[in-house]
C-alpha cells in the first residue's frame, strides 16, 4: 500500500497539484481576514468564534470545488495515458482506488491544517480575548476534514467512472451551490445533503440583532448525529465507489 | 469561413450534455432564493428588487463563474486530446477564428443562461405574489451580466488553451469569482474581468445606479475582450504546435 501510495505521488511529480490547493487556500484565507484588523472590542472578545463561524461558511463555497479539481487532477491522468487497463494487470483496482484517495486525502488534509495555523495567527498577532480554544479547533479540524474527505471520495469516483471531466466538475459546482443556500434554510434540510454537512457540523452560532446591527456568537453542542449519518455516508460511498469502479471496463 | 468553424464547433459539442448545467444552474437559486425570500419578507421589502438580490446573491459571484470555466475548459477538451492540436494547426482556417468561434459559442451560451435567468425571476415573481409592476431594468441588467460573462469567457478561453488540465482552470475561475467579490467590496469592480458580471447584474444594489458610469463598463469590457483575443491569437500562432 504504501509502495501504491509513493507511485501515486511519483505520477503527480510536476504536475504542481499542490499549486492550485495552495492558491484557492490563501484566497480563502486572505477572504477571511479581511477587515479582521478593523475589529472593535466586542468583536475581539468574540474573535474565535468569528472564524470558527465563518470559516464552514467560506468552506462550503470553495473546498467542494478544490476537492472537485484534486480529485480530478489525480484521476485524470490514467484516463489520458490509457493507463488503467496496464495497471489492473499489475496490482488490484481496489488498492489503486485507497491509494489515489489517500493521496488527495493529504492535500485536503494539508488544506485544513492551513486553515488552524491561519486562525491561531490572526488571533495572536490581532490580540483575540483568550487564549486559542484548543478543543473547539481540535473539532473544527477533525469535522472539516471529515466533510472534505466525503466530498473528495465521492468527486474520485466520479472522475474515475467518467473519462470527461466535465460531469465530475459540474456535480462539484452544483453541489457546492446547493450546499451553501441550504445552510440559510431554517429547516434541517441539510442533513440531507452532502456538502450541507459543512453546516451541519458547525460548532458556533450566530444572533444577528437588526436594531443594533450587533451579531452575538455562542458555541453549539457537538452534532455527534450528523457526525454518525456523515461517517455513514463515507462508507457508502467508499464501498458503492470502489466496487463501480472495480466492475467498470477499465 | 467563420461560419464553417462555427458550425465545427457546433458539430464537437453534439450531443454534449453540457447545457445540462446551465439549465440547472440557475434554478437552484430560483428555487431558494424565492424560498427565502418569502422567510425574511419582513427584512426585504422592495418587492422585485428585493427578490432580485436573493436570485442573484452568490450565483454571479462564485457558480457562474466557475460554470463558465467548466464550460470553456469543456470547448478546448477535444483540441488537448490525442494531439488533437496539430489537425487543428493545419486546418486551413486563421488561428483566430478557431478561438473566435469558441468565444461565440461561449457568448451564446451565457446569453441564454442570463435569458433562463430572467425567466425564472419573472416566473418566481408571479408566484410570489408580486403586485409591483415587474423593474423596467431588468433586460438592462440581463444584458450587461451577459456582457459581463463573456469576458470571463474570454479569459477562462484562453486559460483553458493554455493549460491542458481540465480541472485546474475551474479552480482559477473559482478564485476569480471570490477575488472579484473582494474587488467590487473595494470599489475596482470594473476593473477587474471577473466581478464585471457581478456589476453588470447589479447583484447587491439592483435599485441605484451602477458603481461606475455604463461608458466605462463598456470600454472595460472590450479592453478585456480585446486583450484574451489578441492573446489568444499570439499563443495560437506561435506554441501548440511545439507543446503538443
Amino acid at each position: 500500500m504504501i509502495k501504491a501510495l509513493a507511485m501515486e505521488f511519483q505520477k503527480i511529480r510536476r504536475r504542481k497539484v499542490w499549486a492550485i490547493v495552495a492558491a484557492l487556500i490563501s484566497v480563502q484565507i486572505l477572504l477571511a481576514l479581511w477587515g479582521v484588523d478593523r475589529m472593535d472590542a466586542h468583536e475581539l472578545s468574540q474573535g474565535w468564534m468569528h472564524f470558527l463561524y465563518q470559516f464552514p461558511i467560506l468552506n462550503s463555497i470553495m473546498m467542494p470545488v478544490m476537492a472537485a479539481v484534486v480529485a480530478s487532477r489525480l484521476c485524470d491522468i490514467e484516463h489520458k495515458g490509457q493507463t488503467l487497463k496496464l495497471l489492473n494487470t499489475v496490482m488490484p483496482a481496489g488498492r489503486l482506488f485507497a491509494a489515489k484517495f489517500l493521496c488527495g486525502a493529504l492535500y485536503m488534509l494539508a488544506a485544513a491544517l492551513l486553515q488552524i495555523i491561519a486562525i491561531v495567527m490572526a488571533g495572536l498577532v490581532v490580540g483575540f480575548e483568550g487564549s486559542p480554544p484548543l478543543d473547539k479547533l481540535l473539532y473544527y479540524l477533525l469535522f472539516t476534514t471529515a466533510v472534505n474527505l466525503t466530498i473528495l471520495l465521492l468527486q474520485q469516483v466520479l472522475s474515475l467512472l467518467f473519462r470527461n471531466q466535465m460531469i465530475a466538475l459540474t456535480v462539484g459546482i452544483i453541489g457546492s451551490f446547493a450546499g451553501l443556500f441550504i445552510m440559510f434554510f431554517p429547516q434541517n434540510l441539510e442533513r440531507f445533503f452532502l456538502w450541507g454537512y459543512y453546516g451541519v457540523l458547525m460548532l458556533v452560532g450566530m444572533d444577528w440583532d437588526r436594531a443594533t446591527r450587533i451579531s452575538d456568537f455562542y458555541y453549539m453542542p457537538v452534532d455527534w448525529t450528523g457526525f454518525s449519518i456523515l461517517a455513514v455516508m463515507f462508507c457508502m460511498i467508499y464501498i458503492i465507489g470502489r466496487s463501480l469502479f472495480i466492475r467498470k471496463e477499465m | 469561413m467563420f461560419l464553417r468553424t462555427l458550425q465545427a464547433e457546433r458539430m464537437k459539442l453534439h450531443h454534449s450534455p453540457v447545457w445540462l448545467a446551465f439549465l440547472l444552474l440557475p434554478v437552484l437559486p430560483a428555487v431558494m432564493g424565492t424560498f427565502n425570500y418569502l422567510q425574511n419578507i419582513g427584512i426585504l421589502q422592495d418587492q422585485w428588487y428585493s427578490l432580485w438580490t436573493q436570485h442573484t446573491l452568490f450565483t454571479c459571484y462564485f457558480f457562474l463563474p466557475a460554470i463558465i470555466g467548466v464550460y470553456c475548459s469543456y470547448l478546448f477538451r477535444l483540441e488537448h486530446l490525442n494531439h488533437n492540436w496539430n489537425a487543428v494547426i493545419t486546418a486551413p482556417v486563421p488561428v483566430s477564428y478557431v478561438y473566435l468561434a469558441k468565444l461565440t459559442s461561449a457568448s451564446v451560451m451565457v446569453l441564454l443562461t442570463l435569458a433562463w435567468i430572467g425567466i425564472l425571476f419573472l416566473i418566481s415573481g408571479q408566484l410570489c405574489g408580486l403586485n409591483t409592476p415587474i423593474p423596467p431594468e431588468l433586460p438592462k441588467w440581463l444584458l450587461f451580466g451577459a456582457v459581463g460573462g463573456m469576458v470571463i469567457c474570454a479569459v477562462q478561453l484562453c486559460l483553458s488553451l493554455v493549460i491542458r488540465s481540465f480541472a485546474v482552470p475551474v479552480g482559477i475561475a473559482l478564485i476569480g469569482g471570490v477575488s472579484g467579490l473582494a474587488a467590487l467590496a473595494k470599489g475596482y469592480g470594473v476593473w477587474f474581468p471577473y466581478s464585471l458580471l457581478s456589476l453588470g447584474m447589479r447583484a447587491n444594489q439592483p435599485g441605484g445606479t451602477m458603481q461606475c458610469s455604463t461608458e466605462q463598463f463598456v470600454l472595460n469590457a472590450l479592453f478585456y475582450l480585446a486583450v484574451c483575443i489578441t492573446f489568444a491569437v499570439v499563443w495560437l500562432s506561435f506554441r501548440p504546435g511545439n507543446s503538443s
